[in-house]
């Protein structure tokens, strides 16, 4: 009994050993470049926690990873690597803009939902390609996938600057240039903000914070996943075949039919990444839409060790990465390059602590069944 | 074993002085709001400037270089407090660093090219009292009212010139002209040197090529090289680019051929290798430095206004290059230039920005 709460105290005390860690090997960097640390890690958290704008934006920040990593965690569960989480959400976003702005006139209950399955269908589109030459031609989805992101790039690319822009902007004075980008989203796309519903509960966001129903959504679908995964004979089969494929198709598990039900599943979750952004704040795509949240998503993922509960925690210290080094830079003027340093350092330290004190854990636990 | 538990008990002592710390910041943070209420009213106030760059930021050699420039320029002359920020991720990240400067207590904040259109038409109407410059880009609808003053350039008219350049220094009587992304803002790169090399001698023959029709093409030097080469086997010897980046495989091509090229945005001859150097016969300059300085300056003179601002020939807001290094090139055909640039200013010459207008242009010299 003692040894449990010794367990559960250094399960919880691990990310916080961490973050001190980081922060005291950060601390050499920053007083290299003649800043004073304290103040630096005093602004970064007074910036994120004591405004309320911040903790929507960190929330807002989290939104997108945790669908990608909920997306590489159901890979890793099945043991495949989906690395094309960012050319899945990007087809997915694409998908889910073009629902957007070439249908008008629906009602929002109905087009919402039509434009958020076209994410969906999108991303499961562009998982649907690896995983099926991993099942049907043996090729690795590692290759694959990190190729299929290359064709994403480009093809978006090419969707947005010539086949879908929008040639109805115009230019003032004939100076200057227009964005390449879509036509606008129509507003019956739009997801609504949180704002009405938090402020039932005495939480008034200003108005230039973006955090949607995107948040609330992605939760909930964590829940389901680890539902799914834990709890059903689906999930029993698929971490089955994860653990040992051999074991698991001699035990009667059609492992092809997992994978692509599985792979499918990733993909489909991997078409919402984006539409947080898309819906809820740009509500056109251009050029420039967002990148990276596909590799983001696997560290968040890794963090967190698959665990769908976990991920909210991890895409939340992502977030608040995110938010508070927005804060330095603008009041106390830390160069960007410094702060990529201190969140590359910070994610390092994590997930070496975590491994340590899970390792140990797991000895003392091996020590008390013996 | 023991070692083992050491580690553990020397993690919570790591981690008992992490809270203390800790604890210790808090505790000094009634001190630390003292101060930043009485920066409220200090006895004298310095403007304070921001600069948010687009993604890639400081040391393109050209376009936020250039902006970087004007701002510590206007930093020396005025004795301004300035920041320059450079956004991390999507464009989420862009607008929420302008409305931190901007509640920060920043007097004049400038969004570094047209991505940040949008981004400041929301944070501008957030804070009326804010003075925001945008750079290459149009808020729709504002006037001399506004807090957002938009700074463009004819980049038409400087083009027009280092065209005249190209034609007059030309023997074979072919230049040519390779253009980044194919948009409304690079065609008039395009139709500017166009225009002016015809202007300079009718009988001249122009190439035109695109590398692409994406953003990538202002990042792919090896297609502007081929393009070059292909412009320079049909008899090109002058040859201009707008393609950004790409235009060092156009200057490279050139080079090694022993023909002439012309730079663009910043004096291109100033970055580039000592081989290259005496191949480069001037750069068509747009010059951001100016237009951010000059904003700066009239807000400090209490001059601001917002709407449209638009640079050209006539105040220096776009030109041709001149240094040590081309000297020997151009000295001969400046008077003439100097002719051409006095003539646009006056009126005389209306420099094409676009193909319907080039087309009329060409008709006029007839």
């Amino acid at each position: 009994m003692k040894k449990d709460y010794k367990i559960l105290a250094l399960k919880i005390l691990a990310p916080f050993v961490a973050i001190i860690l980081a922060a005291f090997i950060s601390s050499l960097i920053i007083l290299a470049i003649d800043k004073d640390p304290l103040q630096v890690f005093y602004t970064m958290f007074k910036f994120s926690f004591k405004r309320i704008d911040s903790i929507a934006m960190i929330l807002f920040n989290a939104t997108p990873l945790i669908f990608s990593a909920l997306a590489v965690s159901i890979g890793f569960k099945m043991g495949l690597f989906n690395i094309g989480i960012e050319g899945q959400y990007l087809i997915g976003t694409f998908m889910a803009a073009l629902v957007g702005f070439s249908i008008k006139g629906l009602p929002a209950v109905i087009h919402l939902p039509l434009v958020i399955l076209a994410g969906i269908v999108g991303g499961m589109i562009w998982s649907f390609i690896p995983i099926f030459l991993k099942v049907k031609r043996g090729v690795h989805e590692v290759i694959s996938t990190i190729m299929l992101n290359y064709v994403a790039y480009s093809l978006i690319h090419f969707l947005i600057a010539d086949v879908f822009r929008d040639r109805q902007q115009s230019l003032v004075e004939g100076l200057g240039s227009v964005l390449v980008r879509t036509p606008k989203l129509a507003a019956s796309a739009v997801i609504p903000k949180m704002h009405g519903f938090l402020a039932f509960f005495g939480v008034q966001l200003p108005k230039h914070v973006y955090l949607n129903w995107f948040f609330p959504i992605s939760v909930v679908l964590a829940a389901g996943i680890y539902y799914l995964i834990m709890r059903t004979p689906f999930g029993y089969e698929l971490r089955a075949v994860g653990h040992n494929p051999e074991a698991s198709c001699i035990a009667g598990i059609n492992q092809g039919r997992i994978y692509f039900k599985g792979f499918l599943l990733s993909g489909a979750v991997a078409g919402l990444v984006g539409l947080s952004d898309l819906l809820g704040y740009f509500r056109y795509m251009d050029m420039d839409f967002p990148r990276g949240y596909g590799f983001d998503g696997i560290a968040v993922a890794l963090i967190a060790q698959n665990n769908p509960f976990g991920i909210i925690a991890s895409a939340i210290l992502f977030g608040f990465l995110k938010r508070g080094s927005e804060g330095i830079q603008a009041l106390l003027k830390v160069p960007m390059d410094t702060i990529v340093i201190l969140q590359s350092l910070m994610i390092i330290f994590i997930v070496v602590i975590t491994k340590i004190i899970n390792d140990y854990v797991k000895r003392l636990e091996k020590r008390e069944v013996a | 074993m023991k070692i083992r538990k050491l580690l553990a008990l020397s993690l919570v002592v790591l981690l008992v002085v992490g809270l203390m710390t800790g604890c210790g910041q808090k505790a000094q943070e009634p001190e630390e709001s003292t101060p930043e209420s009485q920066q409220q009213e200090p006895e004298e106030k310095r403007i304070k400037v921001g600069l948010v760059y687009d993604i890639g930021g400081r040391g393109d050699l050209s376009f936020n270089d250039s902006a970087y420039a004007g701002l510590k320029q206007a930093e020396q002359d005025f004795g301004l407090e300035v920041t320059d920020l450079e956004p991390s991720g999507g464009g989420e990240d862009r607008e929420q660093l302008l409305r931190l400067l901007a509640e920060d207590g920043y007097d004049l904040i400038f969004g570094v090219g047209f991505m940040f259109t949008d981004h400041i038409a929301k944070v501008a109407e957030e804070f009326p009292d804010v003075k925001f410059g945008l750079i290459d880009g149009a808020v729709e609808d504002i006037d001399s009212s506004s807090n957002i003053s938009c700074l463009l350039f004819k980049e038409h008219e400087g083009s027009f010139l280092v065209g005249a350049a190209a034609a007059l220094r030309s023997e074979s009587g072919k230049v040519g002209f390779i253009g980044g992304m194919k948009s409304p803002l690079i065609e008039r790169f395009e139709y500017g040197y166009l225009a002016g090399a015809k202007y300079a001698n009718p009988n001249i023959e122009t190439f035109s090529d695109y590398v692409g029709t994406t953003g990538d093409a202002f990042k792919d030097p090896v297609k502007a090289k081929e393009l070059a080469l292909k412009q320079i086997k049909a008899g090109a010897d002058v040859l201009y680019h707008a393609s950004g980046a790409s235009g060092i495989g156009m200057i490279e091509a050139a080079t090694a051929n022993e023909k002439l090229s012309i730079g663009v945005d910043s004096d291109q001859s100033l970055t580039a290798t000592d081989e290259q150097k005496p191949f480069i016969l001037t750069s068509m300059m747009k010059r951001v430095d100016n237009s951010v300085y000059e904003t700066i300056k009239n807000f400090v003179e209490d001059k601001f206004e917002g709407g449209y601002r638009v640079f050209g020939l006539n105040d220096d807001g776009v030109g041709y290059a001149e240094n040590e290094f081309n000297k020997d090139l151009i000295s001969d055909i400046q008077p003439k230039l100097e002719e051409l640039k006095d003539k646009v200013i006056k009126g005389e010459i209306e420099v094409p920005a676009d193909k319907n207008e080039y087309e009329e242009f060409l008709k006029t010299l007839k």
